[in-house]
């Protein structure tokens, strides 16, 4: 650790670069003060960053920081990056990949200003939202028209849509809707070196929101899962599905909270949206709940089919004690799912569903929470009845530090393997504060998605943000994930779809060598290599300019499954 | 001493940044400071909460950004002296605690009472509050009231009422006035309706008159501990003296100051009263039937909850019940409602600081009331929000009404 009161001294731009800069956006939206870059420097779920906080690392500071508002000062903003070489890093909320990582005085570009839902075209279903604009927002606005985008991420108002394209997109209706990037139509965005690029149908002006691909090589399909590394997305075309859940999401009938009285649970328990039903199952073992979950995903019915296991015990408690004694009262059940009944085409639909949905479960053995089995739980769980459409209780998981994650992708069994490689990461390395080994003991987080063809598996691990030595701890269990994930040859990343540094070149049995051919592709995109340098994927120069440090960690975890090391 | 105890055990006028580095370190960047709770956005355009990121768009003037310059202070990444700019991230924001609300609810932290310890510490070391500040804080010392006004004006208001002087006569109730309810002559009809409406309903009500004091609550919103916690002693003493069962006081920032942060004062007594605001005492007399609307008040009206009084204090039905028991008034919700409700932009400071920002964000509400309701006026009870939304109508020349509660209250009584 570094000293304590060393101070971290930020760079700064050379005069005219910041000069050119202002003058692009006005005095007002642009700043290089201290204390302002400090909030655009730590990351929330990257563990390495809080390590480099506490290591007192002058790299993740950034020089400058300049609000854009359209896609034109974006434009001339990257061509002065271009021209003084300037690394810039755009950013939503900054939760991940955001942070700059350079040596060099950097820029970052937060979308702040353009947050508007440009329009909602209820014709052809299709929602076109600035770089800005929030899972809530569009829905909002949707809503109004009896339509919705299809989904939410665990986090509504800290995921934009834009910046959820760089990875895969995930709901808890992915069984149905399938991920935010199967429902995209186009994006506009400025690329690395300045042009700007509208995919899709938008290719020609006037065209409209239609068509999803090409013309030609699909271009959008290169920025999908490209952390931002291929360009900064400006505007973002997404689809628009029915709802018949009503103009809004329904008030709690309890009330509302007030600092006075804000953990009262009560607050936390809304009714489902009309025409839409909530089950949750509970299941004896694993193997149970996959076979279910599998003939559930296959049958047809239901919007979203997800297990939570033990991590409703963040979602659904109000406090960190409460989380903890759940845990260790083994509150929630072990094995379950939760499904979600949607009334779309009429309110029969529900009842057949439901009929469905009950004949497959009691063929498995399962057992539905009711008024008469576990009613308890089933009141905890009532955050998920506003939830599962429009979450906000998730990021609960981060009142300790959520740090590390293994997201693993694949059939349905990948679930399993998921366990077996936790347990192997918790008795190699011991323990964080991860609740109750969440993921060891119990159903990871599982996500079916399109209609069940595979699945998405998530375990996490909580360190204490203020101990550098149990971060780094944490960081071990993501790497040791992936480095067994490739080595059992499961699934080919760990980040949901996506992979970044020091992933992808230090496992080059992905793709196979991937990280050579993203580094021709990053070559023509962004030939000065100022965009987001390092994030996805080293250049050769980034390469050996990598800490031995942070190689020798991950060939540690390469040696200990059995993986030579990469040099 | 103080600094040995345990953080929970710590109260929170004793508190320092170090109190709060779990915290600081364990920000989640979730984005819930500054945007609505998400199960509660109708509308796009009203989907955040924070007035000063909503205004100037970078995080150091969210709660998040207050939480990582804490973090960057306690571990010395830079002092004071680097960032002379800090003052004005840590003044623009009016206290309104929407940032707490979400992140109490979501990760059980606290970035206004990080916010308000990151003022009280430049005010420690010299480098806060801002300068109007220093002119508050001033005339608190000398007049006891933050206006530069003579003691004597305080009961100006009370001249042609009947009504104890609680320091001469026993009285069951003290009717806590405020300096601003006091002393804005704009504000002279609600301490006069307030106080005819509670003697009409039987009330043994006094008041103190020219010797009230300030109850210190924006000094204590402005980081000055050491004058605040010397005002509060000053008040414990003086009304735990008069033999009084409880106070009502119309002002929100007299009944957090009061009800809330004096218990917050490390070593004071115990306040030996019960502490109301108007709209909840009014709210029970009605219910009680001391007091019964006969004359209609046809009015389209909204109700706008002050941030002190709903969000802080958890009153929000209150003022409903009294406006939905009021014949003739038509009342509407905005979007943004209770612990979501966008504030008025006066408070915690930022109107004698920064009053652009206060009335820009006046004036959003103001828009917030038009696009999402029908409403022909604004109904709230706080002399802060009135004056600043006031202010907002007049530089316009809105035809919005804006009505304090108890006038309406007043209207709708039997003659």
């Amino acid at each position: 650790m570094a000293e304590k009161n060393k101070k971290v001294l930020q760079k700064k731009l050379s005069p005219e670069a910041y000069h050119e800069l202002e003058t692009v956006v006005g005095k007002r939206w642009i700043s290089d003060k201290r204390s302002l870059v400090e909030t655009y420097s730590k990351l929330s779920i990257e563990g390495m960053t809080f390590v480099r906080k506490h290591q007192k690392d002058e790299t993740i500071l950034p020089a400058c920081v300049v609000l854009p508002e359209t896609t034109e000062q974006v434009q001339q903003i990257v061509k002065i990056c271009n021209h003084h070489k300037i690394p810039f890093f755009p950013f939503t909320n900054g939760q991940v990949f955001s942070c700059p990582t350079d040596d060099q005085p950097t820029l970052v570009l937060h979308m702040s200003r353009m947050n508007k839902v440009i329009r909602i075209d209820t014709d052809n279903m299709a929602a076109t939202l600035q770089a800005y604009v929030d899972y809530a927002q569009l829905q909002a606005e949707a809503m109004k028209h009896g339509l919705w985008n299809g989904g939410t991420p665990l986090a509504t108002s800290l995921c934009k849509l834009s910046s959820q394209f760089s990875f895969a997109g995930l709901w808890q209706t992915d069984l149905k809707y399938g991920l935010l990037n199967r429902n995209l139509v186009s994006v506009k965005m400025v690329l690395p070196d300045g042009k700007i690029l509208e995919t899709s149908s938008r290719c020609l002006p006037n065209a409209g929101d239609f068509w999803e691909y090409g013309p030609g090589p699909d271009l959008m399909g290169l920025q999908r899962g490209g952390a931002g590394s291929n360009g900064i997305v400006t505007e973002i075309t997404v689809k628009l599905h029915p709802w018949t859940g009503g103009t809004s999401l329904p008030d709690v009938p309890h009330g509302r909270p007030s600092l006075v009285d804000v953990h009262d649970p009560r607050y936390d328990s809304p009714d489902p949206p009309q025409n839409h039903k909530l089950f949750w199952i509970e299941f004896e073992d694993f193997k149970t709940q996959i076979k279910t979950m599998r003939e559930i995903s296959h049958s047809g019915i239901a919007i979203g089919l997800n297990a939570t296991g033990v991590y409703s015990a963040y979602y659904c408690s109000q406090t960190q004690e409460m989380t903890w004694e759940r845990c260790r009262n083994r509150f929630f059940p072990a094995y379950n799912c939760y499904v979600i009944l949607a009334g779309t085409t009429s309110k029969e639909q529900l009842v057949y569903e439901e009929k469905v949905l009950r004949r497959i479960v009691d063929r498995n053995g399962g057992r539905f929470l009711s008024e008469n089995y576990k009613p308890e739980v089933l009141e905890a769980l009532k955050p998920w009845n506003l939830d599962c459409i429009r979450h906000t209780s998730g990021y609960r998981m981060n009142r300790k530090m959520y740090a590390s994650a293994w997201l693993p992708t694949g059939p349905f069994e990948v679930g399993v393997q998921t366990q077996n490689f936790w347990s192997d990461a918790l008795n190699a390395f011991g323990e964080c504060d991860i609740t109750d080994r969440g993921g060891a003991d119990d159903t990871p987080f599982l996500y079916a998605l399109q209609r069940g063809r595979f699945s998405f598996a998530e375990v996490d691990n909580y360190p204490d943000p203020t101990d550098p030595a149990e971060i780094q701890k944490a960081a071990g269990y993501g790497i040791y994930g992936m480095a067994r994930l490739v080595k059992e040859k499961v699934c080919p990343c760990l980040m949901a779809f996506l992979s970044v540094e020091p992933f992808t070149t230090m496992f080059p049995e992905i793709g196979k060598n991937q990280h050579l051919l993203f580094r021709k592709i990053r070559k023509v995109f962004d030939p000065k290599g100022v965009n987001a340098p390092g994030r996805q994927v080293y250049t050769e120069q980034e390469w050996k300019a990598v800490p031995p440090p942070l190689k020798g960690l991950v060939n540690k975890m390469r040696e200990m499954v059995g993986l030579n090391a990469v040099e | 001493m103080s600094d040995q105890k345990p953080e929970s055990e710590k109260k929170f006028f004793e508190k320092t940044l170090e109190d709060y580095r779990d915290q600081v370190w364990g920000c989640a960047r979730c984005n819930w400071c500054q945007n609505q709770w998400g199960w509660n956005v109708k509308n796009a355009q009203y989907s955040e909460v924070c007035p000063a990121f909503h205004e100037y768009r970078f995080f150091p003037y969210s709660g998040m950004g207050k939480m990582h310059i804490a973090r960057a202070l306690l571990e010395g990444d830079f002092d004071l002296e680097d960032v002379p700019e800090l003052a004005e991230f840590i003044y623009t924001c009016t206290t309104c605690g929407a940032c707490e609300m979400n992140c109490q609810r979501m990760q059980d932290k606290e970035p206004l009472k990080v916010n308000e310890t990151l003022r009280a510490l430049l005010v420690k070391s010299g480098k806060g509050p801002m300068p109007d500040h220093k002119k508050l804080i001033s005339s608190v010392k000398s007049y006891d009231n933050p206006w530069m006004q003579p003691r004597t004006q305080r009961s100006r208001w009370a001249r042609k009422i009947n009504i104890k002087d609680a320091k001469k006569e026993n009285c069951d109730t003290l009717f806590f006035v405020g300096c601003t309810t006091a002393l804005d002559p704009t504000m002279a009809a609600v301490a006069q309706s307030t106080a005819e409406v509670l003697l009409r309903a039987g009330v043994d009500l006094g008041t103190l008159g020219k010797d009230e004091l300030c109850c210190g609550s924006p000094i204590a919103r402005i980081g000055d501990r050491d004058t605040f916690i010397a005002l509060a002693k000053r008040n414990i003493e003086r009304l735990n003296s008069l033999g009084i069962s409880e106070i009502v006081t119309s002002c929100p920032g007299c009944y957090r100051a009061i009800r809330y942060d004096y218990a917050e004062i490390p070593g004071v007594p115990e306040i030996n009263f019960k502490v109301y605001h108007s709209v909840e005492y009014i709210d029970r007399l009605i219910r009680e039937e001391r007091l019964l609307f006969n004359n209609e008040v046809p009015l389209k009206a909204t109700w706008h909850d002050p941030c002190h009084l709903g969000r802080h204090c958890g009153i929000y039905e209150a003022p409903r019940n009294i406006l939905k028991a009021i014949p003739g008034i038509e009342f509407m919700e905005k979007e943004r409602i209770k612990d979501q409700s966008w504030c008025c932009g006066g408070g915690g400071g930022a109107r004698t600081a920064f009053l652009d920002f206060a009335q820009v964000t006046a004036e959003k509400l103001i828009e917030e009331v038009k696009s999402t309701t029908d409403a022909e006026a604004i109904v709230t009870c706080c002399p802060f929000c009135e004056q600043n939304i006031g202010d907002a109508l007049s530089r316009t020349e809105d035809p919005m009404g804006l009505i304090d509660l108890m006038t309406l209250v007043k209207k709708s009584l039997t003659s």
